[in-house]
């Protein structure tokens, strides 16, 4: 291969797989050079996917599907060969508000008392806490169209922006809701599991010319991954783990939360890297988020789904790396549809 | 024609203010201090953003429903599709652009173009100046850095070396310049 391959990551807890596999040499092991880059926003990392600066990174599935529907841009081609994680998002509101939905009698009781609407921020509007804050509050009687603002505001400034009342809450990724309950600036009302159980977060998206190019490396980044993904799952190695993030020529997190989010730890709210197959980037979860942004109008009626679901979810493209770990024959992988596990609520609009 | 610039480098912002300036059918408009992206779009109604890569807060700009609820007209990534090298030169410089639907594209590309080539100077500028500045060091640093990778990372020697290389690499710069950046990254935690 005549270079490295490049992957994003943004400074979270979910960017552990990728991290491990750098910091700990599977991809060397695995005979593969690649480089991690960490960027300071989601836009950067799906820019540079789309103009080829990064041949690979850590996504969120709602922007992989925004990026090749041209929805912010000019339409990217991404190919999704593996999910990543699961669960390992909260909610979190800011004192005056907590205070304020429990002696209202709940959060559609407390917002109808509200004169100006209430400020919600979430780390991207494509994003998976953005269509799971959503799903949740038009579960429970509220339009989150009308009923509140949602703001974008990065994920390491959601503290500041909690604990300076200019938010009512936001709904972040690990660290960020326990480091803002730990430092008195709000509290956690609910991790997003309780929303969606073992809900996809973040998948690993790869530029689908790169893919075509160089599909040997494909094999061995993927391999990489699960191996990372199964050493990011076991509780014992959680405290080496959480170290690793907090490197300060690394991702730089704050460790203690880092620690918490990790699998057989105390957070509310827990990221699952393995177990469950958290790596099979099903049919079912992509037509879930592609659902979820045509129910808010992000998506014209013209577009078809369950063809931009086939073309960006790509587990075909992880057999190989599955069966050469030994985790699952490539034939096992359509039966795995069948378990998936999908939110209970009708997903029509509110 | 509007034009916003979001960046937080002063100098380069002003630098990139006068040169549009020349162009009397541009009004440019810079981001407050402290003010947010999503909030600057909606009060000034810019045709175009030229936006520094390195901002966290550039995400506001992407949910196109989100920015049109606040301001009338949605604003997105602007792409020259005739000319894909182009966009890619200017992502690698660390500037990128954001349109109204409806601006033209032969109107937008000087712009980024010049934008994106007073990026490229001021990064070369910086790295040259952080050179200057440390003539007979440059060995030194770097042999501090490779040190503290062996140490803490238990690297061989050849693969620290080669861990610069492919750090300074994938950051497009050199290694000694690299370096000194982890170094004041790092508070001061020296290698």
């Amino acid at each position: 291969m005549s270079r490295p391959v490049r992957i994003g990551v943004l400074r979270l807890v979910d960017s552990a797989p990728v991290m491990v596999a750098a910091e700990r040499g599977l991809f060397a092991a695995c005979g593969l050079d690649a480089i991690v880059q960490v960027e300071p926003s989601w836009s950067n990392i799906a820019d540079k996917l789309t103009y080829g600066l990064l041949d690979a990174a850590v996504m969120l599935p709602p922007l992989a599907f925004a990026a090749t529907m041209g929805l912010r841009g000019p339409a990217a081609r991404l190919v999704v060969p593996m999910s990543l994680t699961q669960g390992g998002n909260m909610v979190v509101l800011n004192n005056d508000a907590a205070t304020g939905v429990a002696s209202s009698g709940g959060l559609l009781a407390w917002l109808s008392g509200q004169s100006d609407r209430p400020r919600f921020a979430v780390v991207h509007t494509f994003s998976t806490h953005n269509l799971l804050l959503r799903y949740w509050l038009a579960a429970s009687g509220v339009d989150p169209d009308r009923d509140i603002e949602t703001l974008v505001i990065p994920p390491e400034d959601m503290v500041k922006a909690l604990g300076a009342g200019q938010i009512a809450g936001f709904c972040a990724g690990a660290p960020w809701g326990d480091v803002a309950a730990a430092c008195g600036a709000g509290q956690v009302l609910l991790g997003t599991s309780a929303i969606w159980p073992h809900h996809p977060e973040k998948c690993l998206a790869v530029g689908a010319g790169w893919a075509e190019t160089n599909p040997d490396a494909l094999v061995l980044l993927t391999r990489a991954l699960l191996q990372a993904q199964i050493l990011c799952d076991r509780a014992d190695t959680a405290p080496e783990i959480a170290t690793l993030l907090a490197q300060p020529d690394g991702l730089d997190l704050p460790e203690v939360a880092t620690l918490a989010a990790l699998p057989g730890r105390n957070s509310a709210e827990q990221i699952c890297f393995h177990a469950r197959s958290a790596w099979f980037p099903a049919q079912a979860h992509a037509l879930w988020f592609l659902g979820q942004m045509r129910r808010w109008g992000w998506v014209g009626d013209d577009a078809d789904l369950p063809e931009v679901a086939r073309t960006v979810y790509r587990p075909d493209l992880l057999g190989p790396a599955l069966a050469a770990e030994g985790i699952l024959s490539p034939q096992g992988l359509p039966a795995l549809e069948e378990e998936v596990w999908l939110p209970s609520e009708p997903t029509s609009g509110p | 024609m509007k034009v916003l610039l979001a960046d937080d480098n002063a100098e380069r912002a002003s630098a990139l203010a006068r040169l549009l300036a020349a162009d009397p059918r541009l009004v440019v408009l810079q981001l407050r201090a402290g003010e947010a992206l999503a909030d600057a779009v909606a009060a000034q109604a810019p045709d175009i953003v030229l936006a520094d890569m390195a901002r966290p807060d550039r995400d506001a700009l992407d949910g196109i429903r989100q920015v049109a609820t606040h301001a009338p007209r949605p604003i997105v990534l602007f792409a020259d599709k005739d000319d894909p090298g182009f966009m890619e030169a200017a992502i690698g410089a660390g500037v990128s652009s954001y349109t109204v639907p409806g601006v033209p594209a032969p109107d937008v590309k000087p712009i980024l173009q010049a934008a994106a080539a007073l990026f490229r100077r001021h990064q070369q500028a910086r790295d040259g100046q952080r050179l200057a500045e440390n003539p007979l060091q440059e060995r030194e640093v770097i042999g501090r850095a490779k040190a503290r990778l062996i140490r803490k990372r238990k690297l061989t020697e050849p693969d620290a070396c080669r861990w610069l290389r492919n750090q300074a690499m994938s950051r497009g710069r050199r290694i000694v310049d690299m370096v000194a950046e982890l170094i004041r990254d790092s508070k001061g935690d020296a290698p």
